[in-house]
């Protein structure tokens, strides 16, 4: 992105704090976006300072700047919308949990979406428990009666353990449902 | 005078700001669809046709989305200051969306129309 240069130094250095603070703002898309972003924002504060017929540079860029808005207020749908749809495209979990942070303003959907999130991540901590303490992970039950399923320090007397080997299939399987619910709750919210 | 006195200017701010939210991406596509504009120059053709006091940074969100959503094409054009300009141009799907804007809008009118006579 090519910089404005302004003659005054005052303006220079305005003009570079709002441009730094919309690199900020941004700093969570992808390269691509952030230099389209940026370049859009650039292009607006060239024109609206050139069409304008005062001289006072400063003015004419708090002016410009003013009514362009608070980069951290006014990008944040941008940021928002754009991380989601990077998210869905790439169900990569940094920025799925990047997107969430992002839209947890949204509504409870978003809400739910990251409890689904949390429990996949905590299904995954399982099948590791489950590798390193076998006999203190699992789905346990006392007297014909559910007693947990996760991960228990204690092992009182009466405490079985039904899985066995199958709790990590078992697991992995309700993982893949809650990715799959996720998915779907996401491209649903993502249509509205 | 007795309406004007007692009015809820908040519930019409309110309101006012709502049918601001909803109608911007209508006005946008009306305004695309003579020429393409570049983000500057749309703002001050929605400033110049209408009395919507719009923040200039809520535009590019919006045309991102109007974007995203196939109903605008975007292209970059160098200038000779070396700092270049967006376009923004409605694509096949957008004017089809706005034909489809157009007699929703038209309907929603007459019926207004007709309710406040």
């Amino acid at each position: 992105m090519k910089r404005i240069i302004f003659t005054n130094p005052a303006a220079q250095k305005i003009y570079d704090d709002y441009i730094k603070r919309v690199t900020r703002c941004i700093r969570l898309l992808s390269a691509d976006d952030q230099r389209d972003t940026l370049m859009e924002i650039n292009s607006h504060i060239y024109e609206a300072t050139n069409a304008a017929l005062s001289e006072n540079e400063i003015e004419l860029l708090l002016d410009t700047l003013e009514k362009l808005g608070s980069p951290e207020e006014v990008l944040q749908p941008l940021v928002a919308y754009k991380k989601t749809q990077q998210a869905t495209r790439t169900f990569n979990p940094v920025h799925i949990l990047q997107a969430m942070r992002l839209n947890i303003a949204n509504g409870a959907a978003y809400v739910i979406l990251a409890f689904f999130y949390l429990l996949s991540v905590s299904f995954c901590i399982l099948i590791i428990l489950k590798i390193i303490y076998p006999s203190h992970t699992g789905l346990f039950m006392q007297n014909d009666r559910f007693v947990a399923f996760g991960f228990t320090t204690e092992l009182r007397g009466g405490l079985t353990e039904l899985l066995g080997q199958l709790f990590i299939p078992v697991v992995i399987l309700l993982m893949g449902a809650l990715y799959f619910l996720n998915t779907l709750l996401f491209r649903l919210l993502k249509k509205e | 005078m007795y309406y004007i006195c007692c009015m809820n200017s908040e519930f019409v701010q309110n309101w006012f700001s709502q049918v601001k939210k909803g109608t911007l991406s209508y006005i946008i596509l009306i305004i695309l669809d003579e020429k393409e504009y570049y983000g500057y120059e749309l703002v001050q053709e929605i400033k110049t046709h209408t009395t919507l006091e719009v923040a200039e940074g809520t535009l590019y969100p919006l045309l991102n989305r109007l974007k995203a959503e196939g109903i605008v094409d975007s292209k970059w054009v160098e200038q000779e200051s070396g700092i270049p300009r967006k376009y923004y141009a409605l694509s096949k799907s957008g004017k089809a969306t706005l034909t489809e804007m157009q007699k929703i809008w038209s309907a929603l009118e007459s019926a207004i129309n007709k309710l406040q006579k």
